[in-house]
């Protein structure tokens, strides 16, 4: 009886350790087969502004409200113009700081006279909601200079960005975090 | 187990349902007011639309802008204070959660319970078959369900069946490029070699009748210029042919004349006037550049000749030039200018009226010039001209517009079907064969619609897409020459580009295809002849030797163009 | 203002046309009165450092995990270790990367050339798997933060009748092959969609999401860890390398004396009852029966291979691009108009129709191909899980089913042995 009850826990002990390599091998396999597919650095979430198409979704898809999608200013892209694309909005009657005038939903853009007839366009981060509209405006009328990135800062890096997965134009897309900006430049 | 006595447990228990509502209520407090914020975004609202809408209206009242700017700051406070509520929201409900669960743990932590020997022991083995069974039973009701769903769910996907034919087929037609694809129909289409009564030839299909056209030809030494004339006044009109007589078009100012000429020497046979219309404009409408007002190409249909101008005049003659009918329909006024050429169908004059006031087709009666139907088309003015051709037995007009291709019955201008296809200018005349029609503009796209009842795209590219001059195809091909100097060929059937060639002009008279060449003009006034076919092959190319927007009318073995200044017949010696 | 009216009418006229273009429209402006141009700052840069601290912490956590469950046998312990990943994994972190997730990366990289997997994601995903063949489940114990939030509000307990239960513990491998089958064809991460409490984490979710989580919470008061039992996909691997540990949490500090006192101590049943009285029953039958079974394992992995093959069409609808292309097709055949975002911006793009019905047919293929090893991954578990289940075992003591043991060593108050070898230390 104490026989049979050896042999058996040896043959337990032996498909235990059998059935152990049999699954530790492809686990510790698997640095190997990925290897050239390994890398140090980590990843962050990237809005490639030339491919970006303004629907709007930056705002509403993503898991924080609100969104961590701001927009930027390139002032160096900038027209500095009075009639300008990004402030107002369409079919606005005047030019001026009017709220009845702006495009952005939050009052985000401050616009400062500089000097005849340029005018300075701000873009307040903290009222910055990421909608995309005064983007839109920019790239459709004016020179594109206002355009929208991901602040790493408040995003939280999901594993699948939820903007990502439902961007019409394949803008965002993960990256290796070296360089975790694209800063609009002249075209 | 931290032992706890009764008063603590007292005290635990109340702190803890005093937390667990209040989390409850935190947490019906945010959801109340997510649904609220869903159902009126605070940024958004219609109030605030048609506030702003009203002042809009009235955009000089400052009151009203005063109630813009204080509507959009309560928006923006109640948008910013919903987001602030949400913070603080969260975080009492994550507070009130922790202390909740804490007491709970702590409570349940103090609860003595002394395990006890459980009942009667089951019977392992008789349970263990008891889960097989009900595994085994729980896995085959998914499984059923995943086959039936597998069916129920193919609706919606593509035919996966000719995912391994049409795969195969594609290598195999890489292989034998010469080979026609089994499903081309016959081709159906065959023009009269003689007349070449419209724009593009007729019916307005850019395929000329006859063959053995002339390939090679030099202004400069003379080969092959049969004759060389000019008129009294210039136009970008095409000429069109009727047996022997050559009609264009010219304008000078608001003054527009009709020539004829014998289209075998090249004398005038006669000049009628086609202003002093009465309800004409005193002057003439913006054109672009030196486009001028003979524009529209003239039609003829063997009994009259009727052309219009982008002032507004129409005039019908005969085919001695004697005056039949003439009125002004309006003036057409659209950015570049009016360039809608007419077409005749039955005895029906069918003109394509686009202006920034009205964008419509109409019919005339050709011998009293009385306007049987008009029908409006919606969108915006394009720059194309009408073809006719018959689907299903159903002979109709089709128009390429912006956004639409539409067709009309030629009889009394019911709208048959329409397709949204294009945006943007629409210049280009459609490409039909006896499938599809072709519709392309720059900066849209190059699409294949199968024609109504029940239109669809069948295909679109858009690499090569042509500002000016339009598209040409047979049941086979499709060629189409760009505004960039690009000359393209298309599977007509399937969409695929057989050959692209770059030429160093541009092209804005219109290919034609006549036998199995293509016969491409581009805009320095040179002939390019390629082989109308799915492989490049240039046959020649061919100058008149002055610039040309207008395209060739082909009669006869004789080819005739136009140049800025001159009219030219290309005659094989 | 009425002067300026054509200028604005002009303006959008142009602007029509020069939307087909882009370029500079207005030029740069030249500054008379010494305007300097601010900068154009970006916000900060990411720290990627934490994911190396995040690694340095898990392999530290996992270790106090199995010494707490293994050595001390210490309950309390396992407890505070759970505060404490749920407080930093969880709140801290914000629940990502975990090691849950790290599956569909894994899953990414070895079917895509375009991803590279970052090292850290690697780690996570291969360490507590590493852990568990040596001693357990003990990352479910005390670490995961998803198990950690599930386990501090388990206070209650109410069990399944034992049948449901061992349908529903199914559910993770259907849901462990679809995050497979929609990582690896790069068309979701549904793991990370679906997870219920990484809301809770960051404190800001979808209110979809919020709501799940807060429900599965709520269900977890009474049965106890409801994510990891039925829905955890990284449960299944811990599961199967659990089950080869030779360390592994022991009920009894020393020796079994069979006092069935434990017998009902797991909220989880993972504890397997001894059963020295077992009735006789015919060996041949018994060995013809448990044949019967393993020669059905790869009659089970056809038959999941031919009916996910058979199903990968419908599974496409995971990816977006497919959908893309079915509602534009809607809207060829059947005049449907594509208004989605994705058909918007598809349209604008200028892709043609036929270069996306050729995407599309090419993901079907990725699809079936991964559908038809999906297939047999299930059809191969489910075989081997009736053979286990006609498998008789003889055990003298009680002892935790490894596989579904979480270690977390609730059972260690109700063995007597325990409470003996406490007082005999103390005397």
């Amino acid at each position: 009886m104490m026989e049979k009850d050896n042999i058996y826990k040896s043959r337990r002990d032996f498909v235990r350790k059998a059935g152990k390599v049999l699954v530790a091998v492809p686990v510790l396999a698997l640095p190997v087969v990925l290897s050239t597919k390994i890398t140090t650095a980590g990843t962050v979430w990237q809005i490639d502004p030339y491919k970006c198409n303004t629907c709007g979704q930056c705002k509403t898809h993503c898991v924080l409200t609100p969104s961590a999608v701001k927009c930027m200013h390139n002032y160096q892209m900038c027209g500095y113009c009075d009639l300008c694309g990004g402030y107002l909005r369409q079919g606005a009657r005047t030019i001026s700081t009017g709220a009845e005038n702006q495009m952005c939903p939050t009052g985000a853009i401050t616009r400062k006279f500089v000097e005849e007839p340029y005018f300075e366009y701000t873009v307040d981060k903290d009222l910055c909601d990421g909608c995309g509209k005064c983007v839109k405006g920019c790239k459709d009328f004016g020179n594109g200079s206002l355009y929208l990135q991901i602040d790493q800062n408040l995003c939280v890096n999901c594993n699948e960005c939820a903007i990502a997965r439902s961007c019409p134009s394949g803008a965002i897309s993960r990256i290796s975090d070296k360089v975790q900006y694209i800063p609009k430049e002249k075209i | 187990m931290i032992k706890l006595d009764e008063k603590d447990l007292k005290i635990l228990r109340g702190i803890g349902t005093a937390a667990g509502i209040f989390t409850l209520i935190v947490a019906l407090t945010m959801l109340l007011s997510l649904i609220q914020m869903k159902a009126l975004d605070p940024l958004d609202n219609p109030a605030i639309v048609s506030v702003k809408e009203e002042f809009d209206k009235d955009h000089e009242n400052a009151v009203k802008a005063e109630q813009v700017r204080a509507l959009d700051l309560m928006a923006r406070k109640a948008y910013f204070s919903s987001r602030r509520q949400l913070e603080t929201g969260s975080w009492l409900l994550i507070s009130g959660a922790i202390i909740f669960v804490l007491c709970q743990r702590l409570i349940a932590g103090s609860e003595k319970n002394l395990p006890s020997v459980p009942g009667e022991k089951t019977d392992q083995v008789s349970e263990k078959a008891r889960y097989a069974k009900y595994l085994a039973g729980a896995v085959a009701v998914l499984t059923l369900g995943a086959i039936v769903s597998s069916f129920i769910l193919r609706k919606d996907l593509p035919d996966l069946s000719g995912r391994r034919t049409a795969k195969a087929e594609k290598s195999e037609k890489k292989k034998e490029k010469g080979e026609t694809s089994a499903y081309v129909s016959e081709e159906t289409f065959f023009p009269d070699p003689v007349n070449f009564p419209f724009f593009r030839g007729q019916d307005g299909r850019g395929i000329a009748g006859g063959t053995d056209y002339p390939v090679e030809w030099d202004a400069g030494s003379g080969i092959n210029i049969k004759w060389k004339t000019s008129v009294a006044m210039n136009g970008k009109s095409s000429p069109v042919i009727w047996g022997d007589k050559l009609f264009v078009t010219g304008a000078e100012g608001n003054n527009c004349e009709v020539y004829c000429l014998d289209k075998n020497s090249g004398d005038l046979l006669w000049t009628a006037p086609a202003s002093g219309l009465p309800g004409q404009p005193d002057a003439p409408p913006d054109t672009d550049h030196d486009t001028g007002i003979a524009a529209p190409t003239a039609a003829t249909d063997g009994n009259s000749v009727c052309a219009i101008f982008a002032n507004g005049n129409l005039v019908c003659l005969d085919m001695d030039g004697k005056f039949k009918w003439g009125k002004n329909i309006g003036t057409p006024e659209n950015i570049y200018g009016y360039s809608c050429s007419v077409i005749i169908h039955e005895g029906t004059l069918i003109v394509q009226f686009d202006s920034d006031e009205k964008v419509s087709v109409m019919g005339f009666d050709t011998s009293t010039g009385d306007m049987k139907w008009e029908t409006l088309r919606r969108g915006r003015s394009s720059w194309s001209s009408p073809s006719i051709a018959t689907f299903n037995g159903i002979t109709q007009v089709l128009i390429n517009g912006n956004p639409e291709v539409a067709s009309f019955d030629p009889a009394t201008g019911k709208e048959l079907w329409a397709y949204e296809v294009l945006s943007g200018d629409v210049a280009p005349s459609l490409a039909i064969n006896s499938n599809y029609v072709y519709a392309v503009t720059d900066y849209s796209r190059l699409a294949a619609v199968k024609p109504g009842p029940g239109p669809s795209i069948v295909w679109e590219d858009n690499m090569f897409t042509s500002d000016v001059s339009s598209p040409v195809a047979n049941n086979q091909y499709l060629f189409i020459a760009t505004g960039v100097g690009d000359l393209a060929c298309y599977d007509a059937m399937k969409g695929d580009t057989l050959w692209t060639h770059y030429f160093p002009d541009q092209f804005y008279a219109s290919p034609i295809i006549a036998g199995d060449k293509v016969y491409c003009l581009d805009r320095s006034g040179l002939m390019h002849i390629v082989n109308a076919g799915p492989e490049y092959r240039l046959i020649a190319e061919s100058p008149i030797g002055e610039p040309s927007d207008c395209t060739p009318a082909f009669s006869d073995k004789n080819i005739y163009i136009r140049g800025r200044n001159s009219i030219f017949c290309i005659s094989q010696n | 203002m009425k002067k300026k009216l054509p200028y604005i009418l002009l303006f959008v006229m142009l602007a029509w046309h020069a939307v087909l273009f882009a370029q500079e429209r207005f030029p740069r402006p030249e500054f008379e009165s010494g305007y300097v141009y601010p900068e154009h700052q970006m916000p900060a840069d990411r720290a990627p450092v934490w994911e190396y601290i995040d690694l340095a912490v898990l392999i530290a956590a996992l270790s106090v995990a199995a010494w707490l469950a293994l050595k001390k046998r210490s309950r309390n312990g396992l407890v505070w270790l759970s505060v404490f990943s749920l407080a930093y994994f969880g709140f801290f972190r914000e629940g990502c990367i975990c090691s849950v997730g790290s599956i569909q990366n894994v899953a990414l990289a070895l079917f895509n050339d375009t991803y590279s997997i970052p090292l850290t994601a690697l780690l996570f995903f291969i360490i507590p798997l590493l852990f568990a063949l040596a001693f357990g489940r003990v990352f479910c114990a005390g670490v995961c933060p998803l198990g950690a939030i599930q386990e501090l509000v388990g206070f209650r307990t109410v069990k399944f009748p034992r049948v449901v239960e061992s349908i529903m513990i199914s559910v993770p491998f259907v849901y462990l092959g679809l995050s497979v089958l929609s990582a690896a064809t790069e068309s979701q991460f549904l793991i990370c969609r679906y997870d219920p409490f990484v809301g809770i984490f960051r404190l800001n979710a979808p209110y979809t999401m919020a709501i799940f989580g807060a429900l599965l919470l709520i269900t977890g008061i009474f049965v106890n860890r409801p994510y990891c039992r039925y829905l955890c996909p990284y449960g299944v691997l811990l599961n199967i390398f659990s089950r080869f540990s030779k360390k592994h949490l022991t009920i009894s500090p020393s020796e079994c004396t069979n006092c069935r006192l434990c017998e009902d101590a797991c909220p989880y049943n993972a504890i397997l009852p001894a059963d020295l009285a077992r009735p006789l029953v015919e060996p041949e039958k018994e060995r013809k029966k448990f044949l019967t079974w393993i020669l059905l394992v790869p009659v089970f992995a056809v038959a999941g291979a031919v009916i996910f093959s058979s199903l990968s069409p419908v599974l496409t609808g995971l990816n977006s691009d497919v959908r893309l292309a079915r509602e534009i097709r809607a809207e060829a055949e059947q005049g449907i108009p594509a208004i989605s975002q994705a058909a918007l911006g598809f349209k604008e793009a200028g892709t043609t129709n036929a270069e996306l019905f050729e995407k599309e047919m090419h993901i079907h293929e990725r699809f079936r191909k991964a559908s038809i090893l999906m297939g047999i991954f299930l059809g191969i578990s489910f075989g081997i899980s009736l053979v286990s289940l006609s498998t008789r075992t003889r055990r003298t003591e009680y002892v935790p089913h490894k596989g579904k043991c979480f270690s977390c060593g609730k059972c260690f108050q109700y063995c007597p042995v325990h409470l003996n070898k406490i007082k005999n230390d103390k005397a």
